[in-house]
């Protein structure tokens, strides 16, 4: 019996060793999924990167940053693309599932853009106006300083990063009803170009052929509108890092690529695309 | 040529005329059609206020089947391997405004019927810290709340599921989660008596219906957890609980967990339950992801007895039992799809008798050692169980797990000492034939348990 005990100790303790010590290689065909925020920079890096890395095959994919984590938990991405900071109920899924709390790289910042019509009269607006706006508690721009018309809303999904960054330190409370949803950021700034009276929220990247708003942090401060300068001291008053998120440490072909988005190369890129670099 | 003057005149006013008439009917369709668009953004309008409602519904849920076999030589009525349903749950969850939710989850498992989770949780809104918990929802702590479909073995450590029979509770609960600090408190006031059976003098369970309380005593339950980072190496969770609260007495004694003393107690009287733990969870991001968890619990626990209408039988007295259990898990994954997984626990329902002790007339301190009270004065039931348990997952797609769990039991054995009798039980095979004796604690009865199990989420 005493000898069946030292086995069955024997055996347990290998089968510990074994499975302890056992762990994947990095793959050499990395996907990324998530923030529609981001998606136009990912996919940058991922073309200049392969062009010189030919035997890694980089997929980018949008959704949204729900999305994204969404597939980072459930194992269909190897990088998470977000606009926001993964929620707590996100780590926990990540540590059932994988044992890990996943780890966070900020690779550009973006200012979150207010986007109006280029025939809008409005031209500044504050924090507490624009969340009043997009509650529903100001529906006529004529009481923000604009026309005599009802105030058109649009906006993005829940699963948007963007969303919920914007409802967190913005809005501050539900979306009015009436504003209408979009599936990307590039919706949004269409829906703003074709109507006079719309007002609409994302990416500073996207932001062409429409007027954007100066945003003032309150009554008493001085509106700034979203540039690398204000972004980078910190005045333009709706500032966000963009974030890839990934299970576990990288390794391999997942650490060169990590790198050199980091890189000065990398973040010339997040230049050149018109998002704001992390250093 | 006056009149093909004036002709051509009758023909370029008559053109006019005609030109007029196809304009105003070019605006009145213009104007239609602007009508009907507008319409159609109406209806677009309400049907996107309709699907924003519908939105705030969401159904998930899961299913487990799986194949078991006991290795155990007794299972009563029961076959020693079948197929079965663990789980058939649906989750409804409606949030019906910001920082409003409502959770309905019944089981539909074949036989049994029954409703889980029924509750609505309450966010405050100046801070978002707080939330207020009402209704039917999982007891705070640590496994009770890890949710079955994510568990790395088949079933709950022994301890925890003794101490909290069905894991969920009837009552009130107030957590606290700052949005600075990684800490979190959770205060709940429960009935008390989920899921425990209390039997009368006829045998009958008067707990069964156990939507109210049984008694007017509330039990407190509290948690706190805290998250402490550990850079890139991974994340130390580390906590505590305590459960302290009571039953109401319908014996006119009460055991204490050595047998030693005999208390009188009155019908009515709080017999107190209590105890406290300790818990850790380590994730380490090492060699593709690696936790550690565990936790202890020890303390006091009450069952409830009977008081007899008649001499004989004799009442079953209230019994206060000393516990102590804990459980330990290594969980590896093994790449994306594969998670490896073992657990030791260990559940001793009585710290104040050793196997040695079980049935032993000499530990009968200075008490009539009649045959029905000496019975009651130890039996297989202080006996300590202690589980290996070793699982393999591998996640077939998002949606299904593949779970191959063996689970090695072992009993605290009696003692076989002179003077002290082997303590045995009778049990009855399959063919209907009553094996004597056939079950000796003062050996490892087998209960081991192999369990294949598919579970489909979505």
């Amino acid at each position: 019996m005493k000898k069946l005990n030292v086995l069955k100790s024997a055996i347990i303790a290998v089968l510990l060793g074994v499975v302890c010590f056992a762990f994947t290689a990095a793959p050499e065909r990395i996907t990324v999924k998530g923030s529609d925020t981001l998606v136009i920079l990912a996919q940058k890096w991922a073309e200049v990167y392969m062009k010189t890395n030919t035997g890694v095959s980089i997929q980018v994919t949008g959704g949204g940053s729900g999305v994204g984590i969404s597939a980072l938990i459930n194992g269909a991405t190897d990088i998470a693309n977000a606009s926001r900071k993964m929620k707590n109920t996100e780590k926990d899924k990540l540590k059932a599932r994988y044992n890990t709390l996943g780890v966070e790289v900020a690779c550009a910042k973006d200012g979150i853009t207010i986007y109006l019509n280029a025939a809008s009269k409005v031209k500044e607006l504050s924090i507490a106006q624009l969340g009043k706006i997009f509650r529903g508690e100001i529906t006529n721009w004529k009481e923000v300083g604009g026309d005599d018309q009802s105030i058109k809303l649009y906006g993005r999904e829940n699963s948007s990063g963007t969303y919920v960054f914007f409802q967190e330190n913005v809005v501050q409370g539900d979306y009015a009803s009436s504003c209408q949803t979009l599936p990307g950021t590039a919706a949004v700034v269409n829906a703003v170009k074709k109507d006079t009276y719309g007002i609409g929220y994302g990416g500073a990247a996207y932001a062409e052929g429409i007027a954007i708003c100066k945003v003032k942090k309150d009554d008493n401060s001085p509106a700034f509108a979203a540039t690398a300068e204000t972004i980078k001291t910190g005045q333009y008053p709706i500032t966000r890092y963009l974030y890839m998120y990934l299970r576990n440490r990288p390794a391999g072909e997942m650490k060169k690529y990590i790198d050199w988005i980091l890189s000065a190369e990398g973040q010339k890129l997040v230049v050149d695309m018109g998002y704001f670099p992390v250093k | 040529m006056k009149k093909l003057k004036n002709l051509f005149l009758v023909l370029i006013t008559l053109l006019a005329l005609n030109v007029r008439a196809q304009d105003q009917t070019q605006a009145e369709k213009l104007s239609e059609v602007n009508d009907k668009v507008n319409g159609l953004l109406e209806r677009v309008a309400t049907d996107e206020a309709d699907l924003q409602k519908l939105a705030k519904i969401k159904v998930s849920g899961y299913i487990q089947a799986q194949y078991q076999n006991f290795e155990t030589p007794t299972l009563l009525s029961k076959s020693q391997n079948y197929f079965s349903l663990r789980r058939v749950r649906v989750k409804f969850t409606y949030e019906a405004a910001d920082g409003v939710k409502f959770v309905l989850q019944p089981d539909f498992a074949p036989g049994n019927l029954s409703l889980k989770d029924a509750y609505v949780v309450v966010n405050e809104h100046w801070k978002k810290t707080f939330s207020l918990w009402a209704g039917k929802f999982n007891r705070p702590n640590y496994e009770v709340e890890y949710s079955s479909s994510q568990r790395e073995l088949t079933e709950r450590s022994l301890v925890i599921r003794t101490l909290y029979p069905g894991e969920r509770a009837i009552g009130a609960k107030l957590e606290y989660n700052p949005l600075t600090v990684p800490i979190h408190f959770q205060l709940a006031v429960l009935n008390g008596a989920d899921g425990i059976a209390i039997n009368n003098n006829a045998g009958v369970n008067i707990n069964a219906a156990d939507n109210i309380d049984y008694d007017n005593s509330k039990d407190i339950m509290a948690r706190v957890t805290y998250n402490l980072p550990l850079g890139s190496f991974g994340g130390l969770d580390f906590g505590a609980h305590g459960y302290f609260g009571s039953l109401k007495s319908m014996a006119t004694t009460t055991y204490s967990s050595d047998y030693s003393t005999v208390k009188t107690a009155n019908i009515g009287d709080k017999i107190g339950k209590n105890w406290i733990g300790g818990e850790f969870q380590l994730f380490a991001d090492v060699l593709g992801g690696l936790s550690v968890k565990g936790e202890y619990i020890a303390g006091k626990n009450a069952s409830i007895g009977y008081a007899s209408t008649t001499a004989i039988p004799l009442g079953v007295a209230n019994f206060q039992n000393n516990f102590a259990g804990y459980y330990l898990y290594l969980i590896k994954n093994l790449g994306k799809k594969n998670q490896f997984a073992f657990r030791y626990d260990y559940y001793d329902p009585n710290t104040d008798i050793s196997g040695k002790d079980i049935m032993n007339p000499s530990n009968v301190k200075g008490y009539a050692a009649t045959a029905n009270l000496a019975k009651k004065m130890s039996s297989k039931s202080d006996l300590a169980t202690s589980t290996f348990g070793f699982a393999f997952h591998h996640y077939f797609d998002d949606n299904i797990r593949i779970t191959a769990c063996y689970e090695i039991v072992q009993n605290e054995k009696v003692g076989t000492t002179a003077g002290v009798s082997n303590y045995t039980e009778n049990y009855t095979q399959n063919d209907g034939q009553v094996v004597l004796k056939g079950l000796d604690y003062s050996k490892v009865v087998p209960q081991n348990v192999f369990t294949l199990r598919v579970q489909a989420k979505f």
